[in-house]
């Protein structure tokens, strides 16, 4: 989180309405507390510290939030709202589904892999902190279930496929991103793209098929920068 | 619930005089149950000694006895839960004789019954145990570790072996250990037991293939009737 951004806001008549300088403390908050849980963790980050970064004062805090629970939570929103965001240009970008869902994978990988600090909030300290947050961020993964299914249509064969073979496909991604985030790898993420589009697309495709598309050179290219911020 | 690893039941209140090392074991495992109770009921953060002991019928100097404070408490039980796991797990597996997807079926079948008996520590170790600081967050990486020998020898079954990720095995136990979290986290240990034909065509496929791997989780003993 870039410094200019989170200077303190003018003393004085600085013309801002009351609406304003609350949502403009709200935001404060939330990206005190991305960097606060990025250098200590959600169970060691503090009330102070989060306000410490946001510069802002304790009672503005409980304006906001009842507790840190409740700010990690609103971070958590922002950075899933931004992926939701990146994801689904990526599969507006056309193409058919193979590619749609092949796009979206990557535009997440890169962009977890741009921002360590939120990939460490949203993959792997929104699992430190306790049940309710597991339980939003299991939400928020179930999310992508739906894209996933879409993947039915191209099969072959007449048989259903298992219900939870998407659920169990994304959590075996999820968990795969997640440990290479915690094991302070973050930045490599980008690496598994051709494991995330192999896993994506082998119970659709067939793994010959998949094994193809995973490992084409269009895939181990340099991808496009997002010109997008998550801010 | 009590669900530690080794006895089912408390030390029955019978005449027999109990020895004392019998009864710091007896002590043990009713602080351990009582802290997986605790911490699946209400998560490790607000899980205190005071609430232990109190559950576990025993003294703080008993608690204080055997475990510094709750992380260590909360760490016993982890390494407890892993071990009786792999054990159970493991024991299933080589006492299949069948080949090796009926291997994967049978240790995949223990693993869900055991979190099925034992919905705390099952909640306990895969829900809370990354809120529990690095050390418990481990054991859970552990467990990925110790399952990814059990379904490596698929890739003897896989024509196109070279091409699979070096990570397969345990990215496919992660997803498995997802969709169990998903339904702990639920309530829904219950149906935890169901999942075993999904679970097992979802670990085959990538070794064998679709057609295999479903008939395989299709098998008579595979399916559960009851949940």
């Amino acid at each position: 989180m870039a410094d200019e951004e989170l200077g303190p806001l003018p003393a004085g008549r600085h013309g801002f309405s009351r609406e304003q300088v609350a949502h403009n403390q709200r935001e404060r908050l939330i990206a005190g507390l991305a960097t606060a849980v990025a250098e200590k963790g959600y169970r060691a980050t503090t009330i102070t510290d989060i306000t410490k970064q946001a510069r802002v004062s304790r009672r503005v805090f409980y304006e906001n939030f009842e507790g840190k629970e409740e700010c990690f939570l609103a971070a958590f929103e922002v950075v899933v709202g931004h992926v939701r965001e990146l994801a689904t240009d990526a599969v507006d970008g056309g193409g058919e589904w193979p590619e749609k869902a092949v796009a979206a994978a990557r535009a997440t990988l890169a962009f977890f892999a741009d921002e360590p600090d939120l990939a460490s909030l949203c993959l792997v300290e929104s699992q430190a902190a306790g049940a309710v947050v597991a339980a939003r961020f299991h939400e928020a993964v179930h999310e992508v279930v739906p894209y996933l299914e879409q993947g039915r249509n191209q099969r072959q064969a007449d048989r259903e496929l298992p219900p939870t073979t998407e659920d169990s496909t994304i959590g075996a991604l999820v968990m795969l991103a997640s440990r290479k985030v915690a094991a302070g790898e973050a930045e490599q993420l980008e690496e598994l793209l051709p494991e995330f589009a192999e896993f994506i697309l082998a119970p659709y495709l067939g793994a010959d098929r998949a094994g193809e598309i995973a490992h084409s050179p269009p895939l181990q290219g340099p991808r496009p920068r997002s010109s997008a911020t998550w801010r | 619930m009590r669900a530690l690893p080794g006895k089912a039941s408390r030390q029955p209140p019978g005449p027999e005089p109990v020895s004392r090392a019998a009864s710091a074991d007896d002590q043990r495992r009713r602080i351990l149950e009582s802290t997986a109770d605790l911490i699946a009921e209400q998560g490790f953060a607000e899980t205190t000694i005071e609430q232990i002991v109190r559950r576990a019928r025993v003294g703080y100097a008993t608690f204080y006895k055997h475990y510094g404070d709750k992380e260590e408490a909360f760490l016993a039980l982890l390494d407890a839960a892993l071990n009786r796991t792999a054990y159970v797990v493991e024991e299933a597996y080589d006492g299949e004789s069948g080949p090796w997807p009926d291997k994967v079926g049978a240790g995949l079948g223990a693993l869900l019954k055991l979190a099925a008996e034992h919905p705390s520590v099952a909640r306990a170790c895969l829900v809370e145990a990354p809120t529990a600081g690095p050390e418990a967050a481990a054991r859970h990486e552990a467990m990925l570790k110790r399952f990814a020998p059990l379904l490596r020898p698929g890739r003897e079954l896989n024509p196109r072996a070279d091409k699979l990720p070096e990570s397969l095995e345990e990215t496919l136990a992660g997803g498995v250990l997802w969709v169990i979290n998903q339904r702990l986290i639920a309530g829904e240990a219950e149906k935890l037991r169901t999942l075993l034909p999904e679970a097992l065509e979802f670990l085959l496929r990538p070794y064998v293939g679709e057609e295999v791997a479903a008939r395989e989780a299709a098998g008579p003993s595979h399916q559960v009737t009851s949940a």
